[in-house]
């Protein structure tokens, strides 16, 4: 019954949530001292207002295209034997992003407590559990979502530990001082806030209700907010100096969590870090699938959903250690920023043609 | 089908084409008028059933004397024919008039349902005389409270309906007699109070039950797992009490409910997985104390899925993450146990889930015994044998009581099976193995629904304001409208003044 029902608001938000936030959370403290230095942490909100220019630019595509789905407003104006190839390499992409995503979270974690375990182990256990949301359908990856967020956001908690060695000192006077600025770096930490751009693909699945674009923006508003959070409190645990030598500043600190039953519990809580990165993986994968299905209409979506995780899985044996992991994402990263922003000035340039031929039809 | 006709249905969509199934009619009602012949030809080799013949009038009887009232048989049926005075008789067959048949099937179905069937001439009447054996109203054993009523449903289904009536005095509350069993025509009540209930869930329950073609229904707890949304899950998703007071509560709160002739509990529904962690219990004790009580059953609930799965994945992956003085302890008390953790611990746990099972089936003296015999065995001779170490026995201990905090048994199970799964997943992924675990507990949990309705509800759909009747159960002055759930078309249930 409640199959076919629309998104509500406060689960597109979650999901936009769990979409970005994601491993790239453990790292960002270090590129954000690396490239900005002293204050780093200030940036995070530059890089969450460009996310939201971004979103706003998909708002004007929602409001044009008046709901359609993206797939309708180009099949309108485009052939279809030129969509194609434009599909595939989406698809592509997508599927790599989620498949590296997904392979960097599994050899952090085999670097942490597995180190003699195969991690392929580990990857096909986490492409089964994507395969099985996948064949759930929309609605109840978004309600499984929820839980996972209440699963994942109490980890937000935890910083009342640093307090005490927080110290306001480490985070000095000083602005964006000791730092080394590169696009490269910077195009790395605006990566963490992807994933906002998944909307594109759900304006099927909304109605006037699910307030999409607001829902989106508050999505990212709040991944914005922990972010800054999670950073700031690094700031002031590490100094500069170290936190630009600390490869998981993240991680590390929370190995200092002590309890009196328990302690070091750094890989139980990146265990439960999974939870938002496989959702980050499970959305990029959903949107390779919907890609897919627009490709080979004839295909069961079951069918194509596995073939996808089978691909998935084998790329994944690829890359071998994390620094390869990290250059594919990199790279990975930066198209899907050019697919961010390229992909709804597509949209709005077809919306505008089909606008005008509409109007010189009335004339 | 050859290997590339499976193949091609895996992966090309289904054309929509019917496969030409026919549509089956109902079987046809057997609309010949009753006679005795065709009545005793119906029961012949029936020893039990009783055939009474009055020459003197023409009449005929037919019963089950075990299942009647011979009080009542006596005065109003057998005293005038007895008596040989056709006035008498006359009044009787006039008293009969409301109860004539006109169908022999209809008739068929009076005396199996403890009715006596009086033939008289061409006419035939059945007169309800049924009184069968009952078992006295009693505590339920499987929902124990220590305040508020302690009554619970009996067998016999209209002692049950009775307990809810007296209970909901309202003419609004509608019950629905519906047969399941094609052998045991077994009777089922459809519950609801109208103008409260949402009639969707009253139609699908409706719809369900009569779809249902089996030959014998004996229990609620049967009924309900062919009324399943997903047939395949480990949880349950109808609610089942045996407390006449669950089951009103329920009713007011716009669910609908359902009780089986022939069993004591009875069925709710929509339900969701949260409601299985709430007891009558709650609502007779002071607010917060009922809060607390629920909150601890959450807690158990983790404590029972994850202790024993964290004690095997921190000794065998992650003994780092022992204080140091503990690991002391820790390694002392396993330095004797020649198994992986991932063996001592299913070892354990299915000992301990053996002595449960035995403690339920044997009585309670035997069961007794049982206890103290594998609290020896499990508790000092294990550990002493050097078969397994000391905190395992408090985690595998702990993980067993915190699963029977949890109010419904069916849930309790449900959940005491899940952790073996994350026992062996924590064995061989550690706490990776063990987050894995908790994923898939949550995507299932997500796929599934009851009746139509989200299983997580109110937390996925998020529906805050139910949250202080599911996690805490908040003053009565506050909880002031029906579950969402139940998508009541009268949502405000307490218009007390703050």
């Amino acid at each position: 019954m409640e199959n076919n029902e629309k998104l509500s608001p406060f689960h597109t938000t979650i999901l936009v949530f769990m979409i970005q936030s994601g491993v790239m959370a453990l790292i960002l403290p270090q590129l954000l001292a690396e490239t900005f230095g002293t204050n780093g942490w200030i940036t995070v909100f530059g890089f969450g207002i460009i996310a939201t220019v971004n979103i706003l630019l998909i708002a004007a595509v929602y409001k044009l295209g008046k709901g359609r789905s993206i797939f309708q407003i180009l099949e309108q104006s485009i052939p279809r034997f030129m969509l194609i190839p434009i599909y595939l390499a989406l698809a592509v992409v997508w599927t790599l992003l989620g498949c590296m995503a997904g392979k960097e979270y599994i050899l952090i974690f085999q670097m942490y407590a597995f180190p003699t375990t195969n991690p392929m182990e580990f990857k096909l256990i986490m492409d089964l559990l994507v395969f099985w949301l996948l064949t759930k359908g929309l609605y109840n990856i978004t309600k499984t979502s929820t839980i996972f967020f209440w699963l994942f956001i109490w980890m937000v908690l935890l910083a009342f530990f640093f307090y005490s060695d927080f110290n306001w000192a480490r985070l000095t006077p000083f602005l964006f001082k000791g730092g080394k600025f590169t696009y490269l770096e910077s195009l790395d930490i605006y990566s963490s806030f992807l994933g906002y751009e998944i909307v594109l693909l759900l304006f099927a699945y909304t109605n006037q209700k699910t307030k999409l674009i607001k829902a989106t923006l508050i999505g990212n508003s709040v991944t914005t907010l922990t972010y800054c959070y999670l950073a700031f409190i690094t700031f002031g645990v590490y100094s500069l100096g170290q936190l630009k030598n600390k490869a998981f500043p993240v991680l590390e600190m929370m190995a200092y969590i002590r309890f009196p039953f328990m302690e070091r519990m750094e890989n139980l809580l990146f265990g439960f870090i999974l939870f938002t990165v496989l959702f980050s993986i499970l959305m990029y994968e959903w949107c390779a699938l919907e890609m897919l299905k627009h490709i080979f209409p004839k295909l069961k979506a079951n069918f194509l959903a596995f073939m996808l995780m089978l691909m998935c899985f084998i790329v994944a044996y690829i890359p071998d250690t994390i620094n390869d992991v990290g250059d594919w994402l990199s790279t990975l990263s930066m198209i899907e920023c050019g697919i961010a922003f390229g992909l709804p000035l597509l949209l709005l340039i077809v919306l505008m043609f089909q606008s005008m031929g509409s109007r010189l039809a009335h004339e | 089908m050859t290997f590339s006709q499976v193949l091609r249905t895996m992966m090309i969509k289904d054309s929509g084409k019917n496969s030409g199934q026919e549509e089956q009619l109902p079987p046809e009602q057997d609309i010949r008028p009753p006679t005795l012949a065709h009545t005793l030809e119906e029961f012949q080799d029936c020893s039990d059933i009783t055939h009474l013949t009055f020459p003197n009038h023409q009449t005929d009887l037919i019963y089950f004397d075990q299942m009647t009232d011979k009080d009542k048989l006596s005065r109003h049926i057998l005293k005038p024919l007895l008596s040989g005075n056709d006035e008498e008789v006359a009044k009787m067959l006039q008293h009969l008039q409301p109860f004539r048949m006109t169908s022999s099937k209809s008739l068929i179905l009076e005396i199996l349902s403890g009715g006596v069937a009086v033939f008289n001439g061409q006419d035939a009447y059945a007169f309800n005389v049924y009184s069968p054996e009952n078992r006295a109203i009693s505590q339920s054993e499987t929902e124990t409270v220590i305040t508020g009523p302690h009554d619970a449903f009996t067998e016999q289904v209209s002692t049950s309906l009775a307990m809810i009536r007296s209970r909901l005095k309202s003419s609004h509350l509608k019950v629905l007699r519906l047969s399941v069993g094609e052998i045991t025509k077994t009777d089922v009540y459809l519950l609801y109070v109208k103008d409260i209930v949402n009639m969707r869930f009253v139609e699908e329950a409706k719809k369900r039950i009569s779809e249902i073609e089996v030959d014998a229904m004996l229990d609620t707890n049967m009924l309900i797992q062919y009324m399943d949304d997903s047939k395949y899950s480990i949880f349950p998703q109808f609610l089942t009490s045996e407390r006449p007071d669950a089951i009103v509560s329920k009713l007011v709160s716009g669910r609908v409910a359902g009780i089986v002739d022939g069993s004591p509990s009875a069925f709710t529904l929509p339900t969701s997985f949260f409601e299985f962690f709430s007891s009558s219990d709650d609502y007779y004790q002071r607010w917060i104390l009922g809060s607390a009580i629920r909150l601890l059953r959450f807690i158990a609930f983790v404590i029972t899925i994850s202790f024993t799965a964290m004690y095997v994945s921190v000794t065998t992956f992650h003994y780092e993450m022992i204080p140091e003085n503990l690991l002391l302890t820790l390694t002392e008390s396993r330095s004797r146990v020649p198994f992986p953790p991932l063996y001592e611990a299913l070892l354990m746990e299915i000992t301990i889930e053996l002595l449960r099972e035995a403690g339920a089936r044997l009585p309670t003296k035997i069961g007794q015994t049982i206890g103290i015999v594998g609290g020896i065995v499990i508790g000092q001779a294990a550990v002493q044998a050097g078969l397994t170490s000391n905190i395992l026995i408090i985690a595998v201990a702990s993980s067993a009581i915190a699963s029977f905090v949890i109010p419904s048994y069916v849930m309790s199970a449900s959940i005491r099976l899940i952790r073996f799964g994350l026992i062996l997943l924590a064995g061989f992924l550690g706490n990776l193995g063990l987050v894995f675990g908790i994923a898939a507990i949550v995507i299932h949990l997500s796929g599934l629904t009851s009746m139509g309705s989200s299983y997580l509800n109110p937390v996925a759909p998020f529906e805050p304001k139910d949250w202080k009747d599911i996690f805490i159960r908040a003053p009565f002055k506050s909880l002031r409208e029906r579950p969402t759930q139940s998508d009541s078309p009268n949502k405000v249930r307490n218009k007390t003044k703050e």
